[in-house]
This record gives structure tokens, C-alpha cells and sequence, in this order.
């Protein structure tokens, strides 16, 4: 198949749904967090829920890190 | 637990390499090894970005702010003795009526000082969020597209329907009329305006001229808004010791 058309390649082949499947909002240490649930069973955090700039800048919020 | 005991058994041989593989697992997270401290803030920041959330879960795709967590973080901001001022960061495409309107009546009817920035994009129902703010700026590339409210889906009761629609608008409009300085008939003559959005009746309101309409109260962005709730935490403050005397 040869497609030629001004859409975005996600419009014509969305992301299926169930590969968000294992996102969650889940609670770490007192803040609330986005995190995907890994392979291994750990959570890696996606986005960090939080008014406070300060927690921006915790090393144990920063996007990619591992939750333990 | 595990990772700690194992660090103890472990520490004297293997703690130089420990370091290492610290610092190539923070490079790997965060592409830097070190990020700045700083103190407590008093300040503190809200941002609303992508699709505005409501009575209908998304799908996954759509990056959405979900009311039902901002909600909860304002009350608790306004509680908070030791916050003295949010920030409302927007970069918004619209959203839900309802969940807009609900966010918008909390910033508004908050006690501490509200200091918005409108940042690539306010749209829609991101207008009345921006206005709820004590004081709000917006980027001068950023804009704001006002429209009418729209509703997608199977109708049933076609004159009732739009009858409530119409009401909702109704609602939008008067938010955005008492909490700016832009006039009712001007914000209706832009919200139902022709030729200027491709496909839609509305207006895409630009940085500068969201400021000229009143719609907005100033061009700014990080630094002004920063001085700007300062400046309103040391009023507020003033007001409350002149209560004390």
C-alpha cells in the first residue's frame, strides 16, 4: 500500500488505546503522579501532578525516573 | 528496601562504581546530572494544558487537564498559610464547558493572588480561565481564539437543546465580560465574526490585540507575572496588617 496524502501518519494509524493500558495515576510520596507501569512491574514516572515549583526540581519527581 | 540492604553489603568495594552508574542513571533520566535547589516557594504554580477534561474521560491520546484534580489542589492552595500566590500557566486548546467554567469560578473566588499567563494558545474555554486571574498577561505569540460554543453527537429535543446551548454561551460570555475590561458587544462580535477562522464563525484573537480589546491585561510573560504577584502579595498584605491596627 502507497500512501500519498497530506495527513499525519497517526491519523491514519492511530495509537491503539491499549498501549496506555498500564498508565495510572498513583500516589508517591504524598504527591500525586502519571506513571507507566513497566515490563519489570516498577513505575516510571511520566508527569508529576503538583503546584508546588519546588517539587520540580526533586531529583525523585523528574520525569523518567524509576519509582521505588 | 532490597536496593538498600544490597547497598550496604556492598558499599566499599563497589561505591566509586556506585557513584558512576548514579550519575549515567541521572544523565539517562534527565539528559544533566545535577538539577538546581532552591528553597520553599511561596508561590505556587498551576498549569492547564491540553484539552480541558470534564464529564467525559478522553481518550488516552489527548493530553487533557481533568478538573477533578485541580479542584482539590486549589482549595488547598488556598489553605495553605504558607502559599502566597499562584501562577496559572495556560496552554490550552478548550474543553469542557462545565469543568472550564467550574475552574474559572475557583480562581476567581480565591482569596490569595492569582497571576495568569496565556502561552501558545488560550482557547475557547481557556479565555474564561485567563480572566479569572487577579491579573492576566499573555505572550504576544500566543492567542486566543473565541468561538461559539459547540456541541458534537446525537441531539434529541432540537429547540431545548439549543436553548440550553445558547444559556451556556450566555454563561461563558458574562464570566468573560466581569472578570475583563472587554465590552459584551465586542466579545460577542468577535466570538461571531466571518472570514477569519477557515471553517468556523469566530476570531483568533492575537497577543497585542487580546490587550487592546481589554480582554487581557497586559503583554508578559514569566518575569512580569512574577513581579506582578509579588506585588499583589505585598498589597494583600499591607490590607491585612491595616486590619490588625
Amino acid at each position: 500500500m502507497i500512501l500519498y496524502t497530506p495527513l499525519s501518519q497517526e491519523d491514519i494509524f492511530p495509537t491503539a488505546n491499549s498501549s496506555y493500558n498500564n498508565r495510572q495515576f498513583i500516589s508517591y510520596e504524598g504527591r500525586s503522579v502519571y506513571a507507566e507501569q513497566m515490563e519489570d512491574g516498577s513505575y516510571q514516572l511520566l508527569q508529576l501532578m503538583s503546584t508546588d515549583p519546588q517539587d520540580f526540581l526533586d531529583e525523585k519527581f523528574t520525569p523518567g525516573s524509576i519509582l521505588s | 528496601m532490597n536496593n538498600k540492604n544490597e547497598k550496604k553489603e556492598t558499599q566499599q568495594p563497589n561505591e566509586g562504581q556506585e557513584n558512576q552508574s548514579g550519575i549515567v542513571q541521572k544523565i539517562q533520566q534527565l539528559g544533566q546530572s545535577n538539577v538546581a535547589q532552591a528553597p520553599d516557594s511561596n508561590v505556587h504554580v498551576l498549569t492547564i494544558i491540553g484539552q480541558i477534561e470534564g464529564h467525559v474521560q478522553l481518550p488516552p491520546q489527548n493530553k487533557t487537564t481533568k478538573y477533578e484534580h485541580l479542584l482539590p489542589q486549589l482549595i488547598a492552595i488556598e489553605q495553605n498559610p504558607k502559599i502566597e500566590g499562584l501562577v496559572i500557566l495556560l496552554n490550552t486548546v478548550g474543553g469542557d464547558v462545565e469543568a472550564g467554567l467550574a475552574l474559572s469560578e475557583m480562581i476567581a473566588s480565591m482569596s490569595k493572588p492569582t497571576v495568569s499567563i496565556v502561552l501558545g494558545g488560550g482557547h475557547s474555554i481557556g479565555v474564561p480561565i485567563a480572566v479569572a486571574a487577579n491579573h492576566s498577561f499573555i505572550a504576544p505569540t500566543a492567542t486566543m481564539t473565541i468561538h461559539p460554543v459547540r456541541l458534537t453527537g446525537l441531539v434529541i429535543g432540537v429547540p431545548q437543546t439549543f436553548e440550553y446551548l445558547d444559556k451556556m454561551q450566555e454563561r461563558v460570555i458574562d464570566f468573560v465580560v466581569n472578570h475583563s475590561n472587554i465590552k459584551e458587544e465586542k466579545f460577542k462580535e468577535l466570538m461571531f465574526a466571518k472570514g477569519n477562522l477557515t471553517r468556523d464563525i469566530g476570531t483568533n484573537v492575537v497577543g497585542t490585540n487580546a490587550v487592546d480589546y481589554g480582554l487581557i491585561d497586559g503583554i508578559g510573560g514569566v518575569k512580569e507575572a512574577m513581579q506582578k504577584v509579588n506585588e499583589l502579595i505585598d498589597k494583600n498584605k499591607d490590607m491585612d496588617e491595616q486590619v490588625i491596627q
